[in-house]
């Protein structure tokens, strides 16, 4: 089998001046990942590589990058599935480069975490002492289910043309998650998540072209959330009233 | 590429972004056209006012008078100017009925609701509906652009 062109960008940026593209043969096998290839590259050929990863098997989240000029998970990713004979690995576009092809995600995290994405409940003291469950209907979470699979990998936001240009956009991932949990049923903070995000850089600077959703590698589809969250951000209506949230169930005394 | 301070370089893709779609899906080339004509009738709109101004009560005379509409016409009635308008039209056409398709799918419709994802998995809101809706959109400029073209170029009265 010929060997494959792994190219890949170099650039440490404490050092230097610009990004270069430089060449690796890697032997291919069958059912070989881009992420296969830059660790054979970087334990056979040239141990300084900066790449990051974990799991193997989008669940992390962390090898994101730009793979022949599209952002995807190089774990998810066969070289045989881009042609087999060249792939070309780069840091994600929209985030800063610490060294080769990892990069910063420090930011995309706090916009994350800027959208609450957790359940707020009006009752914080049975939010934090249970003495029940909330309960959710499978109608009902299949609302949010495809949102949840969410691993914060960057992908989308690294496609988004819109953070390209703005740097106070939140980025799809955190408007879907926005959404995710204002739509929860068990939820009661959505007046205040949508109120927040009602503004010139918040969710009217999405156009809809779709490329978070095209690259998402969970099948979150950002895109989808995110107009189902202007509906409710132009009316200023949560998707479901405070006090039309779950109440909290306890199970009955089984007598016992 | 500029440095972001912490030993990092910024590399975020700016003005490039947007306008390029390149690797990616059909629906980000409506996008980068809607946003380009947008912008192109932009400045046509604010030509327009311009001529018309100009026509009405400009340097040229106090009203609208002979002379005026002559200099005005001069501009416009020639093959170059009968080809802008064509293009005006071609891009208004698009851009409206693009932007109602943009307007629908902010109102979440025509785009599918969640549910659960079965693989090799096709995001719902790039599914058919919303293709067809952006063919149908190409096809009415085309349309209207040809239409105009017929009419300023002499074919039709
Ligand atoms: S929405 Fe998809 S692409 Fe974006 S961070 Fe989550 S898993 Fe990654």
């Amino acid at each position: 089998m010929k060997d494959l062109k792994l190219v890949v960008q170099r650039f440490d940026p404490v050092k230097d001046a610009s990004p270069k593209m430089v060449e690796y043969a890697v032997p291919k096998r069958e059912g070989m990942t881009v992420l296969d290839a830059l660790l054979y590259a970087r334990d056979y050929v040239d141990h300084s590589i900066g790449l990051r990863f974990s799991c193997r098997q989008a669940s992390c989240g962390s090898c994101g990058m730009k793979i022949n000029g599209r952002p995807r998970l190089a774990c998810y990713t066969q070289v045989e599935e881009l042609g087999g004979e060249k792939v070309v690995a780069q840091p994600m576009d929209n985030f800063a480069i610490i060294k080769d092809l990892v990069t910063d995600l420090g930011s995309f995290f706090d916009k994350h975490k800027a959208v609450t994405p957790r359940l707020v409940r009006e009752d914080g003291e049975e939010q934090e002492r249970p003495t029940g469950e909330y309960l959710m209907t499978p109608g009902e979470l299949s609302k949010v289910l495809q949102f949840t699979y969410c691993i914060k990998c960057g992908l989308c936001t690294s496609s988004c043309p819109t953070v390209a240009t703005d740097e106070r956009y939140p980025g799809p991932q955190a408007l879907t998650q926005a959404y995710r949990y204002s739509a929860d049923a068990r939820d009661q903070g959505g007046a205040e998540r949508i109120a927040a995000l009602d503004n010139s850089h918040g969710v009217w600077r999405c156009h809809f072209a779709g490329s978070c959703s095209y690259v998402c590698p969970k099948g979150v589809d950002p895109a989808l959330g995110i107009q189902l969250l202007k509906r409710h951000v132009m009316t200023g209506k949560p998707p479901h009233a405070k006090d039309e949230a779950s109440k909290v169930w306890k199970a009955p005394e089984s007598g016992r | 590429m500029s440095s972001e301070g912490g030993g990092k370089a910024r590399n975020r893709r700016g003005l490039s972004g947007w306008l390029n779609p390149y690797h990616y899906n059909f629906e980000r080339w409506a996008y980068v056209f809607q946003r380009v004509t947008g912008i192109a009738i932009l400045a046509y709109v604010i030509g327009h006012l311009g001529d018309t101004s100009f026509f009405v009560g400009g340097p040229i005379g106090t009203g609208p008078s002979q002379s005026s509409w002559t200099f005005i016409s001069g501009i416009v009635e020639n093959s170059f100017g009968h080809l802008i308008l064509v293009l005006v039209v071609l891009v208004v056409i698009f851009h409206g009925t693009n932007g109602l398709r943009l307007i629908a799918s902010e109102m979440g419709l025509i785009l599918g609701r969640p549910a659960s994802i079965e693989y090799p998995y096709k995001p719902r809101s790039l599914r058919l509906g919303q293709r067809a809706l952006i063919w149908a959109a190409i096809i009415l400029a085309v349309v209207g652009a040809a239409w105009a073209a017929m009419i300023l170029f002499g074919g039709l009265a």
